[in-house]
C-alpha cells in the first residue's frame, strides 16, 4: 500500500460517511431544509472558499457532494489528484460536521468548541499577523500518555501558539483537568476526526477575510495558506486512512504532518510535508522546524533586570562577587556556525564550577560559545553577533563586560549573585538576544558556558584563536577588487541627514564600527535597513575610486545633497563625514603629508588645531577637500588616500594612536613600498607639536612624503 | 499568478528569420541553406552500411551485395562504424579532460590558474589514496594532476573513479568485462578492433563501444568535470540570463564558444578588468559583455553567471546580430562556417587551440602557461574591433529569459539539506529526493542532454519533452545544449514551477529551485553519473531500478554516442530522437535496443516522434515504479 493509495482510501471513506450523514438528514428534514453553521457569513466556509459557492439547503449540499466534491476525487497517481482528494476529504468532513448542526442543534458542549464563529477568527487576525501567535498546531489522536499529552500542549502554548486538538488528545486533556478555551489558546475541536474541518475552516476563512482571496480561486487560496498560515498537524499513532486523507488536505494547504506512526506510515515520509518522528517528546521542535515557525523569545529567564539602562553600570572591586579576566587567565567569547542537527535549540550547558563555587572576589577563567544553525546563516555573520555580546551582557543588571574575543573581562556584582544570578544566565541572555535580533538567519541556538579552567585553556587555544585567525585571514583576502558590491551606511542620518558612508572591504565606516562584513550582514538581516547594496560595475576612475553606480547611490541616499564621491582621495570629492568619526586626517603643507588625530587625543597637532577644532572643519555631511574623517582601521589600509600616494603621506599621529596601528601600518608600508618600521618615521606629540620641528624630524628620518609631489 | 511566460520556439524562429534577412543582405551562408543542399542525405550513410576502412572499397551493402569485398557482412560493418563513432566521441571528451589535468598541473599561487576549491582537491586526493596531510595545496594539485594524467595511459588496472559506482554496478562491469582500463588504451583498442581484418562480430564491437563510453564518462569526462571544479570552483546556484537578448548593443560583445573552460574563464577574468573596461569606454562602448555559446557557455554560466547567448544551432545567429566584436572559440562543435560568415561582418573569428584550427580565422594560440596575456590580447582585439561595427547591420533580438543555474551534485545535496528536518534526517545525502520519488510526489527524473540537430526542428524536442515531463511531476536535470534550450525557453526560471504538476511544484517551492536543473556542460554528464550512483546508494536500489531515464532527443555528435554508451552501461535506459546510423543492421539495432539489457540492465530506445518519445519515457518511469512497488 502506497501513501497515495492510503490517501485515496481515506478520502473514499470520508465521502461515504458524508453521503450517509446527508442521506439521514434528508430523510429527517427534506431537501429544502436550511443548512448553516453558527455566526458565519461564509457558510459552508470550506466549501465556499474552495468553490466560490455558498450552500444553503440540504438539497444543495447533496448536489455539491455528488457534483463538485465527487469531481475532485479522481484517482490518478499524481500529487495533484492526491491534493484534490485531500481537499475534497476536508469538504466532506465539513458537510458531516454541518449535519450535526441541523435544525439549530448545539452539538458541542464545553469544553469542546467545534465550529468557530467569524468573530473568533477576526479576533485571531491581529496576533496571527504580528507573529504573536506564531503557529497553529493541530493535534490529532491520543498521545502515548496523559502526561505527554499535557507536556506537548503546554510546550506549544508556552510558545504562544494557538493549539487545536482533535480526537483522543481531548479526552486526555480533560482527564488531566487542563485548562482549555479560546482565551488560553488551547481549544478542543471535537471527538471525531471530522472536527478537524473546523480548523481548516479557520485557515480558509482567514484567507478570505485577511488575504482578500476570491472565493473559488483555489490556486491562490492554496498559495495564501502555504505562505501565510503557519499551521501544522501532529498525528499520534495509530494513524488511520481517514486521517491520512485529511492529512493530504492539510499538506495541500501547506501544513506539514508530523507523526510517530512508524508502522503504517513506514517509508512514506516526504520532506517538509510528512515527517516521521518516533520520539514524541521531540514533536514540538520537529514541527516548529518543519513549518518554519518563528518563535519569539519574549522574556529572558534571569533573576535580575535586563535593560539598556544598565549598559554603563560599573561594578567596583568591592561590589564584585567574582571576576573573569582574559588578561590574566584564559577567557574567550565565540560564535560558531553549526549544522542544524548539531544544535539543540535553547540548550544551555554549564561546563565547570558555577558561580557559587567560587570564593568572593576571586578571578577565574570563562569561555562562552554560542552555537547557531540556520539555513541563511553565513560564517561571515559570526563576528557581527560576537560584537553584540558586549552590549548584551552589559544590559544585565549587576554584570559588567569589557573587551572582545579572548581579551574579555566580565564582573558579576554581589547583588546580582545574591539575587540568584548564575553562569547559565549568561547563556540565557545570549540565547534570547541572538534568537530575537537575528531571527532572519538563526533558526536554532545553543550556548555553552565554560568555567572549567583547563577546558577554557584548551578551547581558547584550539578553537577560539584558530577561529579568530581564520576570520582575520578572510578579512585580509577581502579587498575592494575581490568583492562584487559595496554597501551604503546611513545609520547616522538621524543627526547628519545628508551623510552617506560607502563601506568597502578596505574602507570601513568612519565611525569605526561598521566593516564591510557588518554592513553585508546588516543588509541581509534587514534588507530595507540602513545598509544597502551599491554595485560597482561602472568605474569612472580607478585611481581615485570613483564609480558611476556609487555616485548614483550617494546622490540617492543623500537626497541629492552629494553628487560625486571618491573612495580613495582626500582632495578630489572626498567622502563626507557625519561627525562621529574615530579619526580625522588633514593636510600638512610643509611636508607634503597629512597628520591624523584621533578623538581621544586632547593635545595640539602640528596644524595648530586640536581634534575638536579639526573636526569642526568637516562633518555634517559636507565635502571638505584636504580633510577627511575615517575609522582607525582605515589607517593601515592600502586604499588610504591611495589617489594621493597612500599611507606614505602620513607624517604625524598622536603616540597612542601610532602604537595602536603600528603593527598593521608597518606591514602595509613594507608591502607597498618596502619600508621597514614605517611608524618610526612618523612624528607624534612627544616629537613635535609645530610644523617646523616636525619637518626637521622628518628630514632627519628621510620620510618619503618629503620627496613626493605637492598635494595642492 | 504572476506574468511569467515561456518564450516559444515560434518566437525563436521569428528572431532567427529576422537575422537571416541581415545575412541575406550581406550574402552570408547559413546552416539552413546548407541543409537544403545536403538533403536528401546518403541512405547508405544513414543506415551505417557503407564501409571505407580499406582501399579495396568503399563497399556498401545492399540485398544484391550482402557482403563487402573482404566478406564482412552488414552487421560487422554497422557495428564497426558504431564503435569508431564512439571512439571519436570518447577521445574528444577525454582529451578535453586531459587538457584540464594539464591546466591543474600548471596551477601556482601567483599563476594564471589557481586552486579555487581546495576542499574538493583534498577530497579527490584522499579518494585516490594520495597523502594530503601537511602538504602544500599546490604540491598536492600537481601530484593529483599527474595521477590523473596517468589514467590515460597506465599499463594496468581500471579507471579509478569506477569505485564511485555502487557495488552492484561495479560487479556488472566486471562480469561483462567492460570495466574500462586506461583511456587511451580503450580508444586505441577500438580503432584496432575496427581495422580491416579485425573484429566483425557485433557483440564484440558493441561491448567495446560500452567500455569505451565508460572510459569517457567515468574517466576522461569525470576528470574534466572534477578538476574544472577544483580549478574554477564547484558550481552553486547562481542567476543568469539566456538567449540572444543578453548581448548588449552599446557594449563590446565577446562571445565564447566551445567547451574547455580554461580559455573562457580567463577571458571573463580580463573582461572584468577595470583597465579593459576603461579601454572599451575609450573606444565609445559603454562596457564589455561576455556571453557564451555551447558548453563553454554552460561552464562560465554555472560558475560566474555569464549569460548564455544560445546553443549549438544558434552559433551563426550570434554573428548575424552584427554586434559581435569577436567570437572566441576553443574546441568542439564549432562550425567552420563561422570563418566565412565572420568575413561578412566586422566580427573577428578567433581560434585558439591547435585541436581546432580553421580557415578564415585569426589563430591566437592559447596555452595554460601564457593564458593571462593571451586572454588580454583577445579582449583588447575585440575592443579595437568595436569601431569597425556597421551600425546599419546591428540587430539583437530583444529576447531573453532569467535562469538559475549551477546545480552540481554538491549544490543539489546542499539544496536538499534545506528540506531536511534536523530532528530526524541526516544531511549531505540525496535522501530527500529519494523520499519524494518513493512517496510519488515526484514520479522520477529524466536526464536531458545533447545537442541540436537540423533533423529535428531546433529546440522543439527539448522544450516540448520537458514541458510534458514536468507537468507529470518528473524533475529534469539537464546539461549541454539541452540545458540551454531550457534556459532560453524560461524553464530554468523559478517561476516555471507553475507549469509543473502539483508534486514537482511543491518540491520547487520548498527547495527553491527551478523544475529543470542545470548540471553543466556535456562533459558534466559525469555529474549525472555520480548523482545516479549516490541515489542508488541512498535508496538501496540498483541504478537500473531507480525511476530515471536519459534522453538525447536532438543529438548529433560523436561525443553524444559515447555519452549514450556510458549512460546505458551505467544502468540508465536512454531515449534517442535521432538514429545512431545502425538501422542497417538488425543485429546491431537489436543489441542496442534489447540485447545489452542482459549485460548492463539498460538499453536504448530510438523514437523520432516526439510525442511518442515522451510517453515512452513516462511509461518506462512508471514501469520502474511498479517494479519497485512504489
Amino acid at each position: 500500500m502506497t501513501l497515495f493509495d492510503r490517501a485515496f482510501g481515506g478520502s473514499s471513506e470520508m465521502y461515504a460517511w458524508a453521503e450517509k450523514s446527508v442521506a439521514e438528514a434528508l430523510e429527517k428534514y427534506g431537501a429544502d431544509a436550511a443548512v448553516s453553521l453558527p455566526s458565519t457569513a461564509y457558510s459552508l466556509p470550506c466549501y465556499y472558499a474552495v468553490t466560490g459557492e455558498k450552500l444553503t439547503t440540504l438539497g444543495e449540499v447533496k448536489a455539491a457532494l455528488e457534483g463538485k466534491i465527487k469531481e475532485m476525487m479522481t484517482r490518478k497517481e499524481r500529487l495533484h489528484n492526491v491534493f484534490q482528494a485531500g481537499i475534497a476529504t476536508a469538504l466532506a468532513a465539513e458537510i458531516i460536521e454541518t449535519m450535526k448542526y441541523m435544525d439549530g442543534a448545539q452539538p458541542y458542549e464545553e469544553p469542546y468548541v467545534g465550529h468557530f464563529t467569524d468573530a473568533m477568527i477576526r479576533e485571531l487576525g491581529v496576533p496571527l499577523v504580528t507573529g504573536d501567535i506564531p503557529g497553529v498546531p493541530v493535534i490529532i489522536n491520543a498521545a502515548p500518555s496523559v502526561e505527554e499529552a499535557v507536556a506537548l500542549v503546554k510546550s506549544y502554548q508556552a510558545q504562544g501558539n494557538f493549539v487545536t486538538c482533535v480526537g483522543g488528545i481531548c479526552d486526555q486533556l480533560i482527564e488531566a483537568g487542563y485548562n482549555t478555551g479560546f482565551n488560553v489558546r488551547v481549544t478542543l475541536m471535537g471527538k471525531d476526526i471530522t472536527s478537524a474541518a473546523h480548523v481548516v475552516s479557520i485557515a480558509l476563512r482567514a484567507a478570505l477575510i485577511f488575504g482578500n482571496i476570491t472565493p473559488g480561486d483555489l490556486p491562490n487560496l492554496m498559495k495564501y495558506t502555504f505562505e501565510r498560515v503557519f499551521a501544522f498537524v501532529n498525528a499520534f499513532a495509530p494513524v488511520d486512512d481517514l486521517t491520512v486523507g485529511c492529512g493530504a488536505g492539510a499538506i495541500a494547504f501547506g501544513f506539514p504532518v508530523i507523526s510517530n506512526d512508524m508502522e503504517s506510515l513506514k517509508g512514506m515520509n516526504v520532506p517538509k510535508s510528512l515527517i516521521l518522528q518516533p520520539d514524541t517528546e521531540k514533536f514540538n521542535p520537529t514541527s516548529i522546524e518543519a513549518r518554519d515557525v518563528k518563535i519569539k523569545v519574549t522574556d529572558i529567564d534571569i533573576p535580575v533586570a535586563f535593560a539598556s539602562a544598565f549598559e554603563g553600570e560599573i561594578i567596583r572591586r568591592g561590589d564584585m562577587q567574582v571576576e573573569f579576566d582574559g588578561s590574566r587567565v584564559d577567557c574567550f567569547e565565540l560564535v560558531q556556525t553549526k549544522e542544524a542537527s548539531e544544535v539543540e535549540d535553547h540548550k544551555i550547558e554549564v561546563i565547570g564550577p558555577d558561580l557559587d563555587e567560587f570564593e568572593v572576589g576571586t578571578k577565574h577563567s570563562i569561555g562562552y560559545i554560542v552555537e547557531v544553525a540556520g539555513r541563511n546563516m553565513q560564517s561571515d555573520f559570526e563576528p557581527v553577533f560576537e560584537r553584540k555580546f558586549h552590549s548584551y551582557l552589559n544590559c544585565i543588571e549587576g554584570v559588567m563586560h569589557t573587551g572582545q574575543r579572548d581579551m574579555i573581562r566580565v564582573r558579576v556584582g554581589k547583588a546580582a549573585f545574591e539575587a540568584g544570578f548564575r553562569a547559565k544566565h549568561i547563556g540565557e541572555v545570549l540565547y534570547a538576544k541572538i534568537k530575537n535580533e537575528f531571527d532572519a538567519v538563526v533558526d536554532k541556538c545553543q550556548v555553552k558556558v565554560i568555567t572549567d579552567p583547563e577546558k577554557c585553556t584548551e578551547l581558547r587555544h584550539n578553537l577560539a584563536i584558530p577561529s579568530f585567525d581564520k576570520r582575520d585571514d578572510r578579512l585580509r583576502t577581502l579587498t575592494d577588487e575581490s568583492v562584487e558590491v559595496y554597501y551604503s551606511c546611513i545609520l547616522c542620518q538621524a543627526f547628519s541627514p545628508s551623510h552617506v558612508c560607502v563601506v568597502t572591504p578596505e574602507r570601513l565606516g568612519l565611525c569605526g564600527a561598521v566593516s564591510w562584513l557588518d554592513a553585508k550582514a546588516t543588509n541581509e538581516l534587514d534588507p530595507q535597513g540602513p545598509c544597502q547594496v551599491i554595485t560597482k560595475e561602472r568605474v569612472i576612475d580607478e585611481r581615485t575610486g570613483e564609480y558611476e553606480d556609487v555616485n548614483e547611490a550617494v546622490k540617492m541616499y543623500s537626497q541629492g545633497a552629494l553628487e560625486n564621491v571618491s573612495l580613495y582621495s582626500i582632495m578630489e570629492n572626498p567622502m563626507t563625514s557625519c561627525g562621529c568619526f574615530e579619526c580625522i586626517c588633514g593636510i600638512e603643507p610643509f611636508s607634503n603629508g597629512v597628520i591624523i588625530a584621533n578623538r581621544e587625543y586632547a593635545g595640539m597637532t602640528p596644524l595648530g588645531m586640536t581634534f575638536p577644532e579639526l573636526a569642526s572643519m568637516t562633518g555634517g555631511g559636507v565635502q571638505t577637500p584636504g580633510f577627511m574623517g575615517h575609522g582607525k582601521h582605515f589607517i593601515a589600509s592600502k586604499k588610504f588616500m591611495k589617489a594621493e600616494g597612500g599611507i606614505e603621506r602620513i607624517v604625524w599621529m598622536p603616540k597612542e594612536l601610532k602604537e595602536t596601528v603600528a603593527e598593521r601600518l608597518n606591514e602595509s608600508a613594507k608591502e607597498l613600498y618596502g619600508i621597514e618600521n614605517f611608524t618610526d618615521m612618523i612624528g607624534d606629540e612627544t616629537i613635535a607639536e609645530d610644523p617646523e620641528t616636525l619637518l626637521e624630524f622628518l628630514t632627519e628620518k628621510g620620510h618619503p612624503a618629503l620627496g613626493m609631489d605637492p598635494m595642492m | 499568478m504572476g506574468d511569467f511566460k515561456l518564450t516559444t520556439v515560434e518566437e525563436f524562429e521569428a528572431a532567427t528569420a529576422r537575422l537571416l534577412e541581415t545575412g541575406a543582405k550581406v550574402g552570408a551562408d547559413s546552416w539552413q541553406l546548407r541543409v537544403k543542399n545536403q538533403t536528401p542525405h546518403c541512405k547508405f550513410g544513414e543506415q551505417g552500411v557503407c564501409c571505407r576502412i580499406c582501399s579495396m572499397g568503399p563497399c556498401r551493402i545492399t540485398p544484391k551485395a550482402p557482403r563487402g569485398i573482404c566478406g564482412c557482412d552488414v552487421h560487422g560493418i554497422v557495428g564497426r562504424n558504431y564503435l569508431k563513432f564512439t571512439a571519436g566521441g570518447a577521445a574528444t571528451h577525454s582529451d578535453h579532460g586531459r587538457e584540464i589535468c594539464h591546466t591543474l598541473h600548471c596551477t601556482a599561487p601567483d599563476g594564471n590558474y589557481k586552486v579555487k576549491d581546495p576542499e574538493k582537491l583534498i577530497r579527490i586526493a584522499k579518494e585516490w589514496g594520495i597523502e594530503t596531510e601537511g602538504k602544500d595545496i599546490y604540491d598536492l594539485a600537481h601530484e593529483v594532476a599527474v595521477e590523473g594524467l596517468m589514467e590515460y595511459g597506465k599499463p594496468f588496472g581500471h579507471q579509478r573513479f569506477l569505485k564511485r559506482a555502487p557495488q552492484h554496478t561495479q560487479e556488472l562491469w566486471e562480469r561483462e568485462e567492460i570495466a574500462p582500463r586506461a583511456i587511451d588504451r580503450e580508444v586505441a583498442s577500438s580503432l584496432h578492433m575496427t581495422h580491416m581484418g579485425c573484429s566483425s562480430k557485433p557483440e564484440a564491437l558493441i561491448r567495446q563501444s560500452l567500455r569505451t563510453g565508460l572510459c569517457d564518462g567515468w574517466g576522461g569526462s569525470m576528470m574534466g568535470t572534477e578538476f574544472s571544479d577544483v580549478l574554477f570552483g564547484t558550481p552553486k546556484p547562481i542567476d543568469t540570463e539566456a538567449n540572444l537578448g543578453v548581448m548588449v548593443a552599446e557594449n563590446v560583445n565577446i562571445v565564447v564558444h566551445g567547451h574547455d573552460p580554461s580559455l573562457s574563464e580567463m577571458i571573463c577574468e580580463y573582461a572584468d578588468d577595470p583597465e579593459m573596461i576603461a579601454y572599451a569606454k575609450s573606444v565609445g562602448a559603454k562596457g564589455i559583455t561576455i556571453s557564451g555559446v555551447c558548453c563553454t557557455s554552460n561552464e562560465v554560466a554555472m560558475r560566474r553567471g555569464i549569460p548564455m547567448a544560445g546553443n549549438f544551432l544558434q552559433q551563426e545567429n550570434v554573428v548575424l546580430t552584427g554586434a559581435c566584436e569577436a567570437i572566441v572559440v576553443d574546441v568542439q562543435c564549432i562550425f567552420p562556417a563561422l570563418g566565412p560568415l565572420s568575413k561578412c561582418f566586422h566580427t573577428k573569428f578567433v581560434t585558439t587551440s591547435k585541436i581546432a584550427q580553421m580557415p578564415d580565422s585569426e589563430f591566437m594560440h592559447f596555452t595554460a602557461e601564457t593564458a593571462g596575456e593571451n586572454a588580454k590580447a583577445i579582449v583588447k582585439m575585440a575592443i579595437d574591433n568595436f569601431k569597425n561595427r556597421k551600425p546599419e547591420l546591428v540587430y539583437i533580438p530583444d529576447m531573453k529569459q532569467k535562469a538559475t543555474v549551477g546545480y552540481s551534485v554538491e549544490a543539489i545535496k546542499k539544496t536538499l539539506d534545506t528540506v531536511t528536518n534536523s530532528y530526524v534526517d541526516e544531511t549531505g545525502t540525496t535522501k530527500p529526493l529519494v523520499e519524494c520519488v518513493k512517496s510519488g510526489v515526484l514520479r522520477g527524473a529524466v536526464a536531458m542532454v545533447g545537442c541540436n540537430n537540423p533533423k529535428i526542428r531546433p529546440d522543439v524536442a527539448h522544450i516540448e519533452l520537458m514541458k510534458k515531463l514536468i507537468a507529470n511531476d518528473i524533475i529534469i536535470i539537464a546539461s549541454g545544449c539541452s540545458a540551454q534550450a531550457a534556459a532560453k525557453a524560461g524553464l530554468m526560471n523559478k517561476d516555471a514551477k507553475d507549469l509543473c504538476g502539483a508534486g514537482l511544484k511543491r518540491v520547487c517551492e520548498l527547495a527553491d529551485i527551478p523544475p529543470v536543473l542545470h548540471m553543466g556542460s556535456c562533459v558534466d554528464i559525469s555529474r549525472m553519473m555520480i548523482l545516479a550512483a549516490d541515489i542508488a546508494k541512498d535508496s538501496g536500489w540498483n541504478i537500473s531500478q531507480v525511476p530515471v531515464v536519459g534522453c538525447a532527443p536532438e543529438w548529433m555528435s560523436e561525443k553524444a554516442v559515447s555519452i549514450g554508451n556510458y549512460v546505458v552501461a551505467t544502468g540508465i535506459d536512454t531515449f534517442l530522437g535521432v538514429d545512431p546510423y545502425v538501422c542497417g543492421s538488425t543485429e546491431v539495432d537489436n543489441l542496442l535496443k534489447h540485447g545489452i539489457k542482459d549485460w548492463v540492465e539498460a538499453s536504448y530506445t530510438v523514437e523520432k516522434d516526439i510525442d511518442k518519445l515522451v510517453d515512452a519515457m513516462i511509461d518506462r518511469i512508471e514501469e520502474k515504479r511498479t517494479a519497485l512497488g512504489i
